[in-house]
C-alpha cells in the first residue's frame, strides 16, 4: 500500500486511500463468495445458509467497487507511509504469546507450552522493542517485575485457567509443594531479579551521564 | 410510582450487601485503573477484565461489570483533562475545555466537576432506567420477529448517520460487521459458513476478540507510529472541588447535558456517542462568551461529562428490555451474561427480579463510589500518567493477551486479536471509522435469526416488514433518518459538529 504515491498534481488517481480500501473490500467480498460457494442460499420463506452472507458479500463488493470509482473522480486523501517495523514486532509478540502459553499443534509440530512465566516476559520484551525509544534493560525490569505480579493476580487471587510453569516441569516440583506455593516463591524471586535489574539499571545511567559530562 | 420505590428498594437491598458492595467497590477500581492508561477506552478495559468475573455468582459478576465500565469511562476523562489523550470517542470533547483548565491550574475543579456533574447524570439515569424498565418491557412483548430486525435496522441506519466521515465508508463498515458474524456454525442448518475449514471458527468470532484487537491491538500499532508527546499536568493537584462560582457556572450545563445524554443513550445504534457533542455545541451556543471555550471554559466540561454518563447508562435500557445491545460495551454485557446463563431481553426483569433491580441499584452506588474512589485517589492516576507510553505498552498488550486467552483458554483467540488488530490499524489508514464494524456485528446474528423467522411466519413475503404497522414506522424513520443525512446541507451541519 506504500507504493501509491502523493496523488496531487495531474494524477488519475485522486483519491488513493479511497482506492485502496474499495479495492480490501472487493477483495474481502470475493472471499467470503468462494468460501460460501458451495452453500445454498435457500428461498425467502426458507432462508438456507448462504442467504445472507452471501448477500452481504455481494453488497460489500458493490460498496468496495464503488468506493474505488469514486477515487477516479473526487480528490480524497493519501495513504499515509507507514513504519512498519513496529507493528511486525507487536504482533510477533503477540503470535509468541499465543503459541507458547500452552502447547500448540501447527500440522505435525507441537510447540512445547512455556506458560506465563516465559511467554509473558518474553511477549513483553518483544513488543517493548517496536519502538525506537526502547532501552533493553528498562524492558527487562519491566518483564521482571510485571510477569510476576501478573502470575499473582491471575493465577494467585482469580484463579484464572492460565498455565503458569512450563508443562514439561509440572512434574518436577519438590514433593508436598502445592503449585501455588511455587508460584508464590517464584514470583517473590522474580521481584527480587526486578530491583537488582532496576538499580543496576539506574546505577549505569548515572554513570554514564557521568562519563558524558 | 409504588411499584417503582419497592422495585428500587429491592435492588438496594441486593446491592447493598456486603459482597456485592465489594465487588462494586473492585470493579469501579480495576475499570478505573485499566481506564487510565491511554489509549485504553472501555470497550478494551471489559474485554480485558471480563475474565476476573467469572468465578462470581451472576448477579455480583453483572455488578462488577457494570462497576468496571463506569471506571473505565471515568477514568477515560481523566486521561482526557490530563493529558490530552482521550482513550475514546466520548472523552475527546472533555478534552477540548478540561486539558485547557489543567494547563490553567484548574485540573482539580476539572476532575471534580466530572466526577460530580457524572453522578448527578448517573442518579437521574438510575432512575429514569428504573421508571422506564416495566413500561418497555412491556412493550418489548408486542415485539415479533419482524418488528425486531425493523428496529435494528434502524438502529443500523442511526450508526451510520452518527458516524463521522463518509457515508458510503460507514455502510461498507456495517456490512463487514454483519458479515464477520455470519462466520461460523449457522444454528438453523448446521452449516459451517466461511470458516477455512478451521474448527476454532466453528463457534464464530468471540466478540470480546473483536472488539479487543479493534479497540485494544489496533490502538497499540497506530499509537508506535506517534512519536511521545505527553503533556501530563505537573505539579500537584491541589483543590479537587471547583470553587463556588464555577459551581454556579455548571448547574445548568450539568441537567442540560443528563437530559441530553439520557435521550441520546436510549437511541439505538450507539447513540451516546453522540450526546456529549452535542451538549458541547449548545453549552457553546448558550454561552455569553463562546470564545472561552477551548481555553478552559468549566461549561465544556460540565455538560459533555454528565452527557457522556448519562447516555452510557441509559443504553442499558435497550439491552435490559429488549435484548438489543447498543452498542460495543452493550455487546460485551451480552457476552458475560450468556455466559452466567442469563439471556438478555424482557424476561430478565420478570423472571429475576433481583438480578435486574439489584444491577440498576449497583449503577446508581457505583457512580458514588467513583466519586469516593477518585478524588483522593487522582495522585495516583497522575502518577500512572508519567510512566512513558515505551513501557505502558507491552504491559497493555500482555495485559489483553491474558484477559482474551482466559475466555475461552483458546491460543488462537490470542492470534485472532493480532489479526483483528492489523485488520483495525488498516481500517484507520484506509479511511474507514471501526465503531460501525463492530455494532453491525453485535447486532448480526440477532438480525439474520429475527429475518429468517419473520419470513417464515409471512410465508417468505417481504412485504410483511411494511404492512405490520410497529415495523412500518420503525422502517419509515430509518428512510426518514437516511433522506436527512443525504441531504447536503444537513451533512455540512453534522460534519460541524464532528470537526468542532
Amino acid at each position: 500500500m506504500n507504493e501509491i504515491k502523493n496523488a496531487t498534481g495531474r494524477s488519475t488517481i485522486r483519491a488513493p486511500q479511497n482506492l485502496a480500501g474499495g479495492l480490501a473490500l472487493v477483495a474481502v467480498a470475493a472471499l467470503a463468495l468462494w468460501q460460501l460457494r458451495d452453500l445454498t442460499a435457500g428461498s425467502l420463506s426458507e432462508m438456507g445458509s448462504a442467504l445472507m452472507p452471501r448477500a452481504l458479500a455481494v453488497g460489500l463488493g458493490l460498496m468496495g467497487l464503488a468506493l474505488a470509482v469514486s477515487a477516479f473522480l473526487r480528490p480524497g486523501l493519501i495513504i499515509e507511509r507507514t513504519e512498519l517495523h513496529g507493528p511486525v514486532l507487536v504482533l510477533l509478540a503477540i503470535v509468541f504469546f499465543a503459541v507458547t502459553i500452552r502447547p500448540f499443534a501447527i500440522g505435525p509440530v507441537t510447540i512445547p507450552g512455556l506458560g506465563l512465566i516465559i511467554s509473558a516476559p518474553v511477549a513483553i520484551v518483544i513488543a517493548g522493542l517496536a519502538t525506537p525509544e526502547a532501552r533493553f534493560r528498562e524492558l527487562v525490569a519491566l518483564a521482571l517485575g510485571l510477569t510476576p505480579f501478573c502470575m499473582l493476580m491471575f493465577g494467585d487471587l482469580l484463579n484464572l485457567p492460565i498455565p503458569i510453569f512450563p508443562a514439561s516441569l509440572i512434574g518436577s516440583f519438590p514433593d508436598g509443594w502445592s503449585q501455588k506455593a511455587v508460584l508464590r516463591i517464584t514470583s517473590a524471586v522474580m521481584l527480587a531479579a526486578t530491583v537488582v535489574v532496576f538499580v543496576t539499571d539506574r546505577q549505569k545511567s548515572i554513570s554514564d551521564q557521568g562519563s558524558e559530562g | 410510582m409504588d411499584t417503582l420505590i419497592s422495585n428500587l428498594s429491592l435492588g438496594l437491598s441486593v446491592a447493598l450487601g456486603l459482597q456485592n458492595l465489594a465487588l462494586a467497590f473492585l470493579g469501579c477500581l480495576v475499570g478505573t485503573l485499566i481506564g487510565v492508561l491511554p489509549g485504553v477506552g472501555p470497550v478494551a478495559t471489559i474485554a480485558m477484565l471480563l475474565p476476573i468475573t467469572f468465578s462470581l455468582d451472576p448477579t455480583g459478576a453483572l455488578i462488577m461489570l457494570a462497576g468496571i465500565y463506569y471506571g473505565a469511562q471515568y477514568g477515560g476523562s481523566t486521561t482526557a483533562i490530563l493529558v490530552n489523550i482521550p482513550g475514546e470517542a466520548t472523552s475527546v470533547v472533555t478534552a477540548l475545555d478540561g486539558h485547557a483548565m489543567a494547563r490553567r491550574g484548574r485540573a482539580g475543579a476539572a476532575l471534580g466537576i466530572a466526577a460530580l456533574g457524572s453522578f448527578f447524570a448517573g442518579t437521574v439515569a438510575t432512575i429514569l432506567i428504573a421508571a422506564m424498565g416495566a413500561p418497555l418491557t412491556r412493550v418489548a412483548l408486542l415485539f415479533g420477529p419482524s418488528e425486531y430486525f425493523a428496529l435494528m435496522i434502524m438502529g443500523l441506519v442511526f450508526a451510520v448517520v452518527l458516524a463521522g466521515g463518509s457515508l458510503l465508508k460507514a455502510v461498507a463498515m456495517i456490512m463487514l460487521g454483519l458479515l464477520l458474524s455470519t462466520v461460523g456454525t449457522d444454528l438453523e442448518t448446521g452449516d459451517q459458513r466461511m470458516t477455512f475449514g478451521q474448527p476454532f471458527l466453528w463457534d464464530g468470532i468471540d466478540f470480546a476478540v473483536l472488539a479487543m484487537g479493534v479497540f485494544g491491538v489496533s490502538e497499540i500499532l497506530r499509537n508506535l507510529g506517534q512519536s511521545e508527546d505527553r503533556d501530563v499536568v505537573r505539579g500537584a493537584i491541589s483543590r479537587l472541588l471547583p470553587n463556588r462560582k464555577e459551581l454556579r457556572q455548571s448547574v445548568a450545563p450539568v441537567v442540560r447535558g443528563t437530559l441530553l445524554g439520557s435521550a441520546f443513550g436510549i437511541l439505538p445504534g450507539n447513540g451516546a456517542i453522540l450526546a456529549p457533542f452535542a451538549s458541547y455545541a449548545v453549552e457553546k451556543k448558550l454561552a455569553k462568551d463562546p470564545s472561552r471555550f477551548g481555553k478552559g471554559a468549566i461549561e465544556g466540561v460540565a455538560g459533555p461529562e454528565s452527557a457522556n454518563n448519562a447516555g452510557a447508562q441509559t443504553s442499558f435500557i435497550p439491552l435490559l428490555t429488549l435484548g438489543i445491545p447498543a452498542n460495543a460495551v452493550m455487546a460485551l454485557m451480552v457476552g458475560a451474561m450468556t455466559i452466567h446463563g442469563i439471556i438478555p431481553g424482557p424476561q430478565v426483569m420478570t423472571g429475576n427480579p433481583s438480578l435486574f433491580w439489584g444491577m440498576i441499584a449497583s449503577m446508581w452506588i457505583g457512580n458514588l463510589m467513583l466519586l469516593i474512589i477518585n478524588l483522593p485517589l487522582v495522585g495516583l492516576w497522575v502518577r500512572l500518567l508519567k510512566v512513558p507510553y515505551r513501557l505502558l505498552f507491552p504491559a497493555i498488550l500482555v495485559f489483553c493477551c491474558i484477559g482474551i486467552y482466559s475466555i475461552n483458554s483458546q491460543p488462537t483467540d490470542v492470534l485472532l486479536i493480532g489479526l483483528f488488530g492489523s485488520l483495525g490499524f488498516l481500517l484507520i489508514r484506509f479511511g474507514f471509522e471501526p465503531a460501525p464494524m463492530l455494532l453491525g456485528f453485535v447486532l448480526g446474528k440477532l438480525m439474520e435469526e429475527n429475518l429468517r423467522r419473520a419470513l417464515i411466519l409471512s410465508r417468505g413475503s417481504l412485504s410483511t416488514f411494511v404492512t405490520e404497522p410497529i415495523s412500518a414506522g420503525l422502517l419509515a424513520v430509518s428512510v426518514i433518518l437516511l433522506v436527512i443525512a443525504l441531504v447536503p446541507n444537513i451533512r455540512k451541519g453534522r460534519d460541524k459538529v464532528f470537526s468542532e
